[in-house]
């Protein structure tokens, strides 16, 4: 019980200055409807970050890792922002009066479904100790040393291992990024001794949020709530993410949701242009890169999307030319056999289109998702060309290219054949990739209808 | 059993090993009218990927020809094999047998055979039967989740996207001969999906509360030290729970060797935070010039390390050999202190 107290404390501190964070970016608009959820759910992520880059600082300035050293600031910084905010609050409406008998139905039908799941990976995530390979040779090696020595410190290879003479540690993975780690210091630190299943409730509050948060992007993109909670649902149902949470302790779900929210941030401004949401994206985008190693990719792949949208008349120009000379780029480098993010690339096309086709639409990992993507590109692609939905369909290509790229072109293709890295990889894309679908198929829908509401109709008489 | 050698253990004929020709062959005396099971599965696990494996049957109306049809091997199992077509499959069967070919490496289970009618109705069960597959929690469910059996000939994702596909193309024909508008096909298109997308998902939340089960079962109720010893590592969890009692307090440098990766990667976690060193991915010794006095040395089930007690000292590959004290030798453990 106590233990249940201290990580809840721990983790809603961390929470609530997110979401006081994101308030205080989005005071102008959080009157809207999904906004509000959109701020709680993305504020468990800038929380989240906000927490690490924290504990860099402390870690940096050499003050041990302690509650009170991390927890106390974060209070005295949600105080201030929730000062700041306070008359967007107000404002904050909660009604659901537009909602007819039956769409309650469906949202309270649909809720409980999510709630039961939650539920059930929660015991997973409470129960199992850490467990799969990598968590435990190369992520939780770090929290481990941190939490024990109260302060980030170095690791390195073998080679500047043995040259340091015992001020390097060592792991599978010693150059892999601190935030994810970081997380599992911050459950420790707040539980107040090591447990390796309850130091992963991090992975469990990802998935809960980006549900909300999604609820609320698809809320405020115009859908009508119940639709919402089916696409929030939709998304947080996909299995292979599930088992993420369930078997929690690698970087991939985190990368995933990071990226979604980001993409989906970095849109959100195209369309209102505010400053609160292109910090919000940005911060969400810099939390991609010190997740894991390609996440500085997928932060990249966000920047057509922007150049689109500043440049209405010449962003597809020059998009195509940046598409173009990246192609040209890795063409030449790929003669040479160098390693880029610990890829080797090498120009020998070579996809592993069976296993490639086994693990997008015949195995249990995304349930329809790709289905589902393939027939909304096809119906939706005026809606995807549109200037609304132009910045996020960029994005998402981009995102697949690199995916492509990665896996027809490197060594990395090895991984597709024996349905090991191929699945984590393309999990940090299939959320947005859903996001994306369900909002081409709500333009389409949209258009559908009201085609249909100006298109005369012959009446028999 | 007319070839190798085998015991029966409850239920299940283990094979130990082949006849001399190296072959194994288990067969049964059966009478059945071919023309109403047509589906053969031989209930068999622990055999290994790659190795020829074949169905043998006799009728009676060809009582002196041996048939045969190459099987195919699924996670370790015998892929049902549907001898419908076969002309030689006609009359009453009066024998069907199993042939192994090559040496048994590891024991072979065999449960037993059965002959199904290859009706739509026991198709569609067989179906069922591979979708509801229970997948538990392996190493490998990190990177891939089959969505039920291992082997599935029809898998459920792609029979839903044929369904989808086909309702809705009905759908939209019959709203176009009616002129009406098509905002409602999209409508019935989008339900369709829900309801295909909860099918999928309910099979799902069967298996997360099953799973959830399992591991409630193995860990509630512990505490966090007592989980992993209840978990997949409890032997060598024990032994460092001893080292830990004698290495020191401040973070030592701690060499780790055993011959499996797990062992290693394992063993250097348990051992953090100390300051440890292992090789991640080759089963390899640290280089013996880098050890100094006041290093450790774990060495857990690893082949190739010797401890000469009277020199003290321990010699592994190439001939290597570093002084050391024996500080701890338990549960095919042994920790050293380098002098």
């Amino acid at each position: 019980m106590i233990d249940a107290l201290r990580l809840t404390l721990g983790w809603g501190v961390a929470w609530l200055v997110g979401i006081a964070i994101v308030a205080a970016l989005l005071r102008a608009t959080l009157k809207r409807d999904g906004t509000l959820a959109w701020t709680i759910g993305c504020g468990y992520f800038a929380g989240a970050f906000v927490v690490t880059a924290w504990m860099r600082v402390l870690s940096f300035a050499g003050i041990a890792f302690s509650i009170a050293s991390i927890a106390l600031p974060l209070v005295i910084a949600t105080a201030a922002l929730a000062w700041y905010a306070r008359p967007a609050w107000r404002a904050t409406s909660f009604s659901n009066s537009s909602t007819t008998r039956g769409e309650r139905w469906v949202i309270y039908g649909v809720a409980t479904w999510l709630a039961v799941r939650f539920v059930v990976l929660l015991l997973d995530v409470l129960f199992t100790p850490l467990y799969p390979w990598d968590a435990w040779i190369q992520w939780a090696t770090k929290a481990r040393v941190w939490y024990a020595l109260g302060h980030i410190v170095p690791f390195a290879r073998s080679d500047a291992w043995f040259a340091a003479n015992g001020a390097l540690w060592f792991d599978a993975s010693p150059n892999y990024p601190a935030t994810v780690p970081l997380w599992q210091v911050w459950s420790s630190v707040a539980l107040g001794r090591w447990d390796d299943a309850l130091m992963n409730l991090p992975w469990w509050l990802t998935a809960v949020a980006f549900a909300v948060a999604i609820f609320g992007a698809l809320r405020e993109s115009g859908m009508r709530a119940p639709v919402a909670i089916i696409g929030a649902w939709i998304a947080s149902s996909l299995p292979l993410a599930n088992v993420h949470v369930a078997l929690a302790g690698y970087a991939d779900l985190p990368m995933a949701a990071y990226y979604a929210l980001a993409a989906v941030a970095a849109w959100r401004w195209t369309q209102d242009r505010t400053f609160g949401n292109a910090v919000l994206a940005l911060m969400l985008a810099i939390a991609c890169v010190t997740i894991k190693t390609p996440g500085v990719v997928w932060a990249a792949t966000l920047v057509p999307g922007v150049v689109l949208a500043l440049l209405p008349r010449h962003g597809p120009r020059i998009v195509a030319i940046g598409l173009a000379a990246v192609l040209l780029v890795l063409a030449v480098l790929a003669q040479t056999d160098p390693v880029v993010l610990g890829y080797r690339l090498h120009l020998d096309f070579a996809p592993a289109w069976q296993a490639l086709i086994a693990s997008l639409f015949l195995l249990g990992n995304w349930h329809l998702a790709w289905y589902v993507t393939i027939a909304a590109t096809v119906i939706g692609w005026k809606e995807i060309r549109a200037p609304a939905l132009a910045p996020l369909s960029v994005t998402v290509g981009a995102g697949a290219l690199f995916l492509l790229v990665a896996f027809a072109f490197t060594n990395a293709r090895n991984w597709v054949s024996d349905q090991t890295t191929i699945n984590r990889a393309l999990l940090h894309l299939v959320p947005l990739a859903l996001v994306w679908t369900m909002l081409v198929l709500h333009a389409w829908y949209v258009r559908q209808r009201s085609s249909a509401a100006t298109t005369p109709v012959a009446v028999a008489a | 059993m007319p070839r190798g050698t085998a015991t029966i253990v409850g239920d299940e004929l283990i094979v130990s090993r082949a006849a001399d020709d190296g072959n194994t062959v288990i067969s049964v005396t059966t009478d059945f009218r071919s023309r109403d099971y047509p589906v053969v599965a031989w209930i068999a696990a622990g055999i290994a990927p790659g190795t020829p494996v074949a169905l043998l049957w006799r009728t009676d109306v060809e009582p002196a020809r041996v048939n045969k049809r190459v099987l195919e091997i699924d996670s370790g199992q015998l892929v049902p094999i549907d001898v419908q077509g076969d002309p030689h499959w006609i009359g009453r069967v009066v024998g069907l047998a199993l042939v192994v070919q090559g040496p048994i490496e590891q024991p072979l289970r065999v449960r037993g055979v059965v002959a199904r009618p290859g009706t739509a109705l026991e198709t569609l069960r067989d179906r069922v039967r591979e979708w509801m597959a229970p997948e538990p929690w392996t190493g490998a469910s990190i990177n891939t989740i089959a969505g039920g059996a291992d082997l599935q000939p029809l898998p459920l994702p792609l029979m839903l996207a044929v369904a989808l596909l086909m309702s809705i193309a009905v759908i939209g024909w019959l709203q176009r001969r009616r002129r009406g508008p098509m905002a409602s096909v999209s409508r019935a298109g989008f339900a369709l999906v829900v309801v295909a997308w909860f099918a999928l998902d309910a099979r799902w939340m069967v298996n997360l509360v099953r799973q959830a089960q399992a591991t409630a079962s193995q860990y509630a109720g512990k505490d966090a030290h007592e989980k992993l010893l209840a978990g997949q590592d409890r032997d060598l969890v024990a032994f460092i729970d001893k080292a830990r009692a004698i290495l020191p307090k401040e973070p030592a440098r701690i060499f780790v060797v055993a011959d499996a990766d797990f062992h290693r990667g394992r063993a250097a976690y348990h051992l953090y935070p100390h300051n440890v060193w292992y090789e991640p991915y080759r089963n390899a010794v640290p280089p013996a010039d880098q050890l100094r006095a006041g290093d450790w040395l774990v060495v857990f089930q690893r082949r190739g390390v010797q401890y000469d007690a009277a020199r003290h000292n321990l010699r592994w590959d190439a001939g290597a050999t570093v002084p050391v004290e024996l500080k701890l030798l338990d549960h095919g453990g042994a920790l050293f202190i380098v002098q």
